[in-house]
C-alpha cells in the first residue's frame, strides 16, 4: 500500500478527477485506511472550490470599457502613419 | 457559485419525481430552488412519461450527451452500471446533436428510421438529447458539487469532431398532427403566432405542454428579469449555437416587444458593437462566457456588483438552459424558420479556422473562439482588435492584479499586455489558443514589472522543498457558510497573496482563471507534469493557510 508521502505526491490527478484507473484504485485503497489523508483530500477540494468561487482580483464589468478605450487609443496611434 | 448552493429546496412534488428518477434530489436542482420547477415538467415528461424509448436508453443518451460536453456532473448523474443501450445508434445521434447540432441532417434522421424508430420515438430521442444539453448548460453555470450518491468518473474523451455542415432545413419528421387548442392559444397570445418549432412536435402534445409550462414559469413572466432581457438571452444563446431558426424567432419577438433591430443585430453579430445597456451587456457576456469556452466558470460576483439580484442571475442561467433545449430540438427536427432569417449561419461560423482545420479539433479542445477576430487583425483590420481586448481584459487584469496586489499597477500592465499583443499578433500562428498566448504575455509582462520593483519579493524557495501538510483536523462540512461573501474574498485574497510568486501564478491561472492544465502549462512554458506538481503544492499551501478559519464551528468555539 502507498505511504502517506507517496499518496501526497500523487494525488493531484485525483483532485482533478483525471487519475488513471490504476492510480485511482491505489489512492482509494490508501484513503480507506488513512483518516489523515482523507481529511487532506476533503479540505483540499474545499480549498479549490473556495478559491475558485471567491476571486477578488478580477476587474469589475463596469471598469472594462474605459480600459478597452485606453488600449485602443494606444493601438490606433501605432497604426497612424507618421506616428 | 456559493449564492446558488444556498438557495434551496425543491418543492415536494418535484422532489418525488427527482427521487423516482435519480433516487435522491440532485444538487443541480437544489441549487435552483423554486426555479427547478421549470425543469420538473420537462424531465417528468421526457424521462418518466415518454414511452417510445426505454428509460435505460434515455439515461444512456443523457450520459452520452454529457460526455460530448465533457460535463462530469451530468455524466455522473446519468451513467448507469447496468442496462446498456438497445442500439448504439441512439447515443451516436444524441452526441452528434450535442456536439455539432448544425450538422445534423435529414440523412441522420433517415438512418434512425432505417433501424426501426418511428417518428414519435425519434422525437423522444431528440427531446432527450435536448434535455441533456440543457442540463449540461445548467451544470456548467451552477457548478453543483457532486452528490454523495454519485461516483465521480471522468466521461470518456471523444475523437475529433468532423461533421459536415448541413445548410438545409427540414422538417425531418413527416407525421401530421396539430397542437391542442389551449396550448395553441397560449402560444399565439405570447408570440402572435404559433412558432413552427412547436408545430413540429405536435406528435407529442404532452411535450409541447411541458415546454409551454417551462416558458410560462421562466420566460413569459417578469418576476425577476424582464421579458426583453430574457428574449435577449435566448437570442444570444441561439446566435452562440449558430441556430438560424432561433435567431430569426427571438429577433422577431424582440422587435414586437419594441426592441430596436439594431440592438438585436448587435447581440447576434457580437456584443461589443451592440448598443445594449451596459448592465444587460454584462449579463449577456457573462452568460455566454461560461458556455464550454476556455475563459472560466460563471462569475456571479461581477453581475451582483452590476446590480443584478441573485434571483435575476439564476433566472438568466435557467433561461440559458431553456435556450440550449430549444436550439437542440430545432437542430434535431430541422424546423424551418418562421421568418426569412436576416442572419444565416454557415460552416465558416462553426470552423472559423477554415475547413481543414476542423480535423485537428479535439472534443475537449474546442475551436479557438478568437480565431476569426485574430485573422481579421492580422489582415490589417485594427478595429477588430477591440473585441479581443474586451473579451480578455477582465481575465488578464485579474492575473496581473493577483500578481501585484496593486490595482493601479495592474491597470498599467494590462494595457501594456494588449499593446504588446497587438504589436506581435503577426507572429501568432495559432499553435496555441489566442487566450493562452495572451496569458503568457501577461505572465511575462507581470514578472518583468515585479523585477523592476525594489526590493524584490523573495521567492521563498526553502518553504517549497520541505512543504508538508501540518493542519490535519477535518474541516467544516460547508466552510463557505461560515463567513459572509466579502470576508471570504478577503481570506482568499490574503491566502493567495501569501503564496510565493511562482505558486501564486499557477493558482491564478489554473484555479482562479480556470485554464486547463495543458493551457496553464503552455502559458507558463512548463511541461504538464511540472505544472501539475506546482499546482498541487500551491493548493496544499493554500489549504494550510486557510485551515485555521474553516474548522467546524464547534471546534473553533471550544
Amino acid at each position: 500500500m502507498l505511504s502517506c508521502a507517496e499518496f501526497l505526491a500523487e494525488f493531484g490527478d485525483y483532485l482533478d478527477q483525471v487519475a488513471s484507473p490504476e492510480l485511482r484504485t491505489q489512492l482509494e485503497e490508501h484513503l480507506r485506511e488513512c483518516k489523515t489523508c482523507r481529511v487532506i483530500v476533503d479540505s483540499t477540494l474545499k480549498t479549490i472550490k473556495i478559491v475558485t468561487d471567491h476571486d477578488s482580483f478580477t476587474l469589475s464589468p463596469e471598469n472594462v470599457e474605459p480600459i478597452v478605450s485606453q488600449v485602443m487609443a494606444r493601438v490606433r496611434r501605432k497604426t497612424t502613419p507618421g506616428s | 457559485m456559493v449564492p446558488f448552493a444556498e438557495t434551496g429546496q425543491a418543492a415536494e412534488k418535484d422532489s418525488a419525481i427527482f427521487i423516482e428518477i435519480y433516487g435522491f434530489v440532485p444538487s443541480l436542482f437544489l441549487a435552483q430552488g423554486a426555479l427547478a420547477t421549470s425543469e420538473y415538467d420537462l424531465i417528468n415528461t421526457i424521462i418518466l412519461r415518454g414511452a417510445a424509448l426505454a428509460r435505460a436508453d434515455k439515461h444512456a443518451i443523457l450520459s452520452a450527451v454529457a460526455a460530448a460536453h465533457g460535463n462530469r456532473y451530468v455524466f455522473a448523474l446519468h451513467k448507469r452500471k447496468e442496462g446498456g443501450l438497445t442500439n448504439p445508434a441512439l447515443a451516436e445521434f444524441g452526441q452528434k446533436l450535442a456536439r455539432s447540432g448544425p450538422c445534423v441532417s435529414k440523412h441522420d434522421v433517415d438512418l434512425l428510421s432505417a433501424i426501426g424508430l418511428n417518428d414519435r420515438a425519434i422525437l423522444e430521442l431528440v427531446a432527450t438529447a435536448a434535455l441533456g444539453n440543457m442540463l449540461c448548460a445548467l451544470a456548467d453555470a451552477l457548478n453543483p458539487s457532486l452528490d454523495p450518491e454519485l461516483t465521480s468518473e471522468p466521461p470518456p474523451r471523444l475523437g475529433p469532431r468532423n461533421h459536415l455542415w448541413n445548410p438545409n432545413f427540414g422538417p425531418y419528421l413527416q407525421s401530421e398532427a396539430s397542437i391542442p387548442t389551449e396550448l395553441a392559444s397560449l402560444l399565439r397570445d405570447q408570440y402572435g403566432f404559433i412558432p413552427a418549432l412547436f408545430r413540429s412536435q405536435a406528435l407529442w402534445p404532452e411535450l409541447v405542454g411541458a415546454e409551454t409550462k417551462a416558458l410560462e414559469l421562466i420566460v413569459f413572466n417578469e418576476d425577476h428579469l424582464t421579458r426583453v432581457q430574457k428574449e435577449s438571452i435566448l437570442l444570444a444563446v441561439s446566435a452562440a449555437n449558430l441556430n438560424t431558426y432561433g435567431v430569426a424567432l427571438h429577433r422577431q419577438v424582440l422587435s414586437v416587444l419594441g426592441e430596436s433591430t439594431d440592438i438585436s443585430d448587435g447581440i447576434v453579430d457580437g456584443l461589443s458593437s451592440s448598443c445594449l445597456r451596459a448592465n444587460d451587456k454584462a449579463l449577456l457576456t457573462q452568460i455566454l462566457r461560461f458556455r464550454g469556452s476556455d475563459v472560466g466558470r460563471f462569475d456571479s460576483t461581477g453581475l451582483i456588483e452590476s446590480g443584478f439580484s441573485q434571483q435575476q442571475i439564476l433566472e438568466g442561467i435557467v433561461t440559458t438552459g431553456l435556450g440550449a433545449f430549444f436550439d437542440t430540438l430545432q437542430f434535431g427536427l430541422g424546423t424551418p424558420p418562421d421568418f426569412p432569417p436576416r442572419r444565416v449561419f454557415s460552416e465558416k461560423d462553426l470552423y472559423p479556422g477554415g475547413r481543414d482545420a476542423r480535423l485537428t479539433f479535439d472534443a475537449a479542445v474546442r475551436p479557438d473562439p478568437d480565431a476569426d477576430l485574430v485573422a481579421r487583425v492580422q489582415a490589417g483590420e485594427t478595429e477588430a482588435f477591440e473585441e479581443l481586448v474586451r473579451r480578455h481584459m477582465r481575465r488578464i487584469f485579474g492575473i496581473l492584479n493577483g500578481l501585484f496586489d496593486n490595482y493601479d499597477e495592474a491597470h498599467e500592465a494590462a494595457q501594456e499586455v494588449f499593446v504588446k499583443a497587438f504589436e506581435h499578433i503577426g507572429s501568432f500562428q495559432g499553435r496555441s489558443k489566442f487566450s493562452t498566448w495572451l496569458t503568457s504575455i501577461a505572465v511575462n509582462t507581470g514578472t518583468e514589472f515585479l523585477r523592476q520593483r525594489k526590493p524584490m519579493i523573495p521567492l521563498d524557495e526553502a518553504r517549497e522543498e520541505d512543504f508538508r501538510p501540518r493542519r490535519v483536523m477535518s474541516w467544516d462540512e460547508d466552510p463557505e457558510m461560515l463567513f459572509a461573501a466579502g470576508q471570504m474574498k478577503t481570506l482568499v485574497r490574503d491566502a493567495v497573496l501569501r503564496l510565493p510568486q511562482k505558486y501564486r501564478v499557477a493558482v491564478l491561472l489554473r484555479d482562479i482563471n480556470q485554464l486547463s492544465t495543458e493551457d496553464a502549462a503552455d502559458a507558463l512554458g512548463l511541461s504538464v507534469p511540472a505544472l501539475k506538481a506546482r499546482i498541487l503544492r500551491a493548493r496544499l499551501m493554500l489549504r494550510e493557510s486557510l485551515a485555521a478559519h474553516f474548522l467546524p464551528s464547534e471546534k473553533k468555539n471550544a
